[in-house]
């Protein structure tokens, strides 16, 4: 196209105006913004001067969009704005066909955000390490003395084989004392910063071998290894509360108590809506704080909005960090009222955040069980690992799930369920 | 009109790249092939100067652009690959202890005195691309590719990022290094994750649109002068057409090139159901897509009449 070279266009600022308007209307679909774009979008127009439709379009959508998924609201937004006027006859060459203004207002309300995020940098207290029954907990009266003793009673090994469906109100109780105890441990990750290796390593620590051999005047007596400082991944659970999952829900609530004291993990619950149950659960004292999650968790026992709650939980939590590198345990039957279509987006998504995803089904053991349920079959590629965790022992395979590490490297989408011994 | 939206962008820059349409020439006189689009982003990035993400399928040419934005230009591009734990030793410098040990041995056989200022001096250090970048003296400001960021942790996203934003490297031994020429900065992603908001929100985006028939022919034809125009435009529309079924791994424009190479070696100057059937293996590199593309046939692939 002939550019006019030095056309005394709109001034600036009527360019800052129309910068202005539009971001108002973009933030009103929904779309982030803030005043460091606006003032972007100013100097940009001073750049390239939106004398026409089709520079008016590029050089908003450069500055403004941040992501593939946000172009059609976009586009929406900026056909309501300009529709009428500015050259309709410069066509903007653009492939993607807007949408009908008003059709789509939001496909995803992303909250504004504008702290500096550093999330991800949170807890790198030392955790317990491996599997020991945690210290936390002073509350509980039986110790671990008696805890000890449930596991090895015989008698008591019935109870751990049967399903938390079948046992009994008192069982649960005896149950969940145990449940509670399950310090669940996460993969560790190597973290950008060294620490000094008493071992010879594969990487020798040149700096401080240098800096060693000045001080014995110039001799490397000592070489001085180096290993990554390892940090424990996040932990994620994401639990389903809904009617179908009822005779599980208490005692999988044991579970996301006992990860929250034992291995700092983040506790959801779901059903039509999600909740973050963390803080709830961090309380001393857990019966007070079973009753703060379900006072919190106002759908408890209600139908299922699998995709959607997965998909309040990316844009709430895990985008943020949250999820990054994270292993996320999903706990659901996956019956969903949801298209399962939206449950594989959504599950695409948490893929790309998290570093496992675990599904902890506990109608996987039924007779002949496929994960044939719509959301279940649809999130099935997207899992790392398809455990059952219906009963006490079958926790075990839960908590060697969470635990098994596999290099994460970049091409690791391996669409099989492993991890059923 | 067009003065520079911050300090530092000098005159050659303007004289350089005046408007949005001499970018577009220039890009395409280094056979890079952009749209408006893809040179309103860049044209941006030069002038205000702002980072940039490119994000597009793989092998729509996002590192190509970073590459003949730099020929156009005129100045060097670093390029930073990256890679799951990837550190600041091989992003940005890294001391040369072998020599740095060498040093000191070379001082003590001549009896000499060596200190710590000799060193950590600027020749035992080892810079790495980000380093380079900073550093790069002028006259005009250096192309800093940060290809496949997605790759890295967050961590290293995060410091990258507070180092571009300083454009200042501080190294302990040696101070404080201040870019004269703060680089033009362009992040490729290939979304194997999302990348932080922090990240996102201090660069210019712009998603790379996978290109049409006519454009892939043109730029086979640049990128493989013996082919004839007749192939590259049917082999142009057969890899359009094989994008349209549910792919494992879809044809790019890297296979097109391929694609037409082959049969440019092999004498073909028309595209048919025969020539399709020998030649596959240089279009599809995946089992199921190939099961997918047979069961329509090499026919419809170029084109014929049977659907």
């Amino acid at each position: 196209m002939a550019e006019p070279g030095r056309s005394i266009t709109p001034t600036s600022v009527e360019a800052a105006a129309l910068a202005v308007g539009f971001m108002t209307a973009l933030r009103r679909a929904g779309l982030p913004t803030s005043p460091d774009r606006a003032a972007r979008l100013a100097d940009a127009f001073r750049l390239v001067p939106p004398d026409a439709r089709e520079r008016l379009y590029w050089t908003s959508r450069v500055v403004l969009v941040s992501s593939s998924e946000q172009v059609p609201v976009f586009d929406a937004v900026f056909d309501a704005v300009f529709g009428g006027f500015l050259d309709p006859a410069d066509s903007r060459g653009d492939t993607n066909a807007p949408p009908a203004i008003g059709s789509e207002p939001r496909t995803r309300p992303t909250a504004p955000d504008n702290r500096p995020t550093g999330a991800a940098e949170t807890d790198v207290s030392p955790r317990p390490s491996a599997a020991l029954p945690g210290p936390e907990g002073q509350a509980d009266q039986s110790g671990p003395e008696r805890e000890a003793l449930l596991l090895v009673a015989s008698a008591e090994e019935r109870l751990h084989e049967t399903s938390f469906a079948d046992l009994s109100q008192d069982e649960i109780a005896q149950i969940r004392q145990l449940v509670r105890r399950i310090v669940l441990s996460t993969p560790e990750r190597r973290s950008r910063r060294t620490r000094r290796s008493a071992r010879a390593t594969e990487r020798l620590d040149l700096r401080r071998t240098v800096r060693a051999a000045e001080r014995s005047g110039g001799d490397s007596i000592r070489l001085v290894y180096s290993r990554r400082r390892p940090r424990l991944r996040r932990l994620v659970l994401l639990c389903d509360v809904s009617g179908s999952m009822e005779p599980y829900t208490r005692v999988f609530l044991s579970l996301l108590q006992g990860s929250v004291a034992g291995a700092q993990a983040e506790a959801f619950v779901f059903s039509t809506r999600l909740t973050r149950l963390t803080r709830q659960l961090a309380t001393r004292d857990p019966d007070q704080a079973l009753a703060r999650a379900a006072g919190s968790a106002s759908d408890w026992a209600g139908g299922t909005r699998l995709a959607e709650s997965i998909r309040r939980f990316i844009d709430e939590h895990g985008r943020r960090g949250l999820a990054r590198g994270a292993v996320v345990v999903v706990i659901s039957d996956g019956w969903a009222q949801d298209a399962p279509e939206q449950v594989g987006a959504q599950m695409a998504r948490l893929r790309r955040l998290a570093h496992r995803i675990v599904w902890v089904n506990p109608r996987k053991v039924a007779a002949g069980y496929q994960p044939l349920a719509g959301g279940m079959a649809a999130a099935m590629p997207y899992i790392d690992s398809f455990v059952s965790g219906h009963s006490f022992a079958a926790l075990a395979e839960v908590a060697a799930a969470i635990r098994n590490d596999r290099p994460a490297m970049p091409g690791r989408r391996q669409h099989t369920t492993s991890d059923n011994t | 009109m067009s003065r520079p939206a911050r300090p530092g962008v000098d005159e050659a820059m303007q004289r350089l790249v005046p408007d949005v349409a001499t970018l577009l020439d220039s890009l395409n006189a280094e056979d890079y092939l952009a749209d408006v689009g893809l040179a309103t982003a860049l044209f941006l990035a030069v002038r205000l100067p702002q980072p940039i993400l490119l994000e597009g399928e793989p092998g729509v040419g996002k590192t190509e652009a970073a590459k003949a934005l730099a020929r156009v230009l005129d100045t060097p591009l670093y390029r930073l690959q990256c890679y799951e734990g990837i550190d600041a030793g091989e992003a940005l410098y890294e001391w040369n202890y072998p020599r740095q040990l060498l040093g000191i041995r070379l001082a003590e056989a001549r009896n000499v005195d060596i200190d710590e200022t000799d060193l950590f001096g600027s020749n035992y250090l080892l810079r790495r691309p980000l380093l380079q970048a900073i550093e790069h003296p002028g006259p005009r400001p250096a192309v800093l590719l940060l290809d496949e960021i997605d790759r890295a942790d967050a961590e290293f996203e995060a410091f990258t990022f507070e180092l571009l934003a300083e454009a200042a490297v501080t190294i302990p031994e040696l101070g404080t290094v201040q870019a004269s020429h703060p680089p033009i900065v362009i992040l490729t992603s290939n979304r194997t994750r999302d990348l932080h908001d922090a990240l996102t929100r201090r660069c210019l985006y712009h998603w790379i649109d996978y290109p049409g028939p006519e454009r892939i022919a043109e730029i086979v034809r640049r990128r493989v002068p013996r082919s004839a125009e007749r192939i590259a435009i049917d082999a142009a529309s057969a890899i359009t057409r094989l994008r349209t079924l549910d792919m494992v791994k879809p044809p790019g424009i890297a296979e097109a090139i391929d694609w037409v190479s082959a049969l440019t070696v092999l004498g073909v100057d028309r595209l048919d159901a025969r020539t399709v059937d020998q030649t596959w293996g240089s279009v599809l590199k995946n089992r199921d897509d190939l099961d997918l593309a047979g069961s329509r046939g090499s026919a419809w692939v170029v084109g014929g009449d049977h659907g």
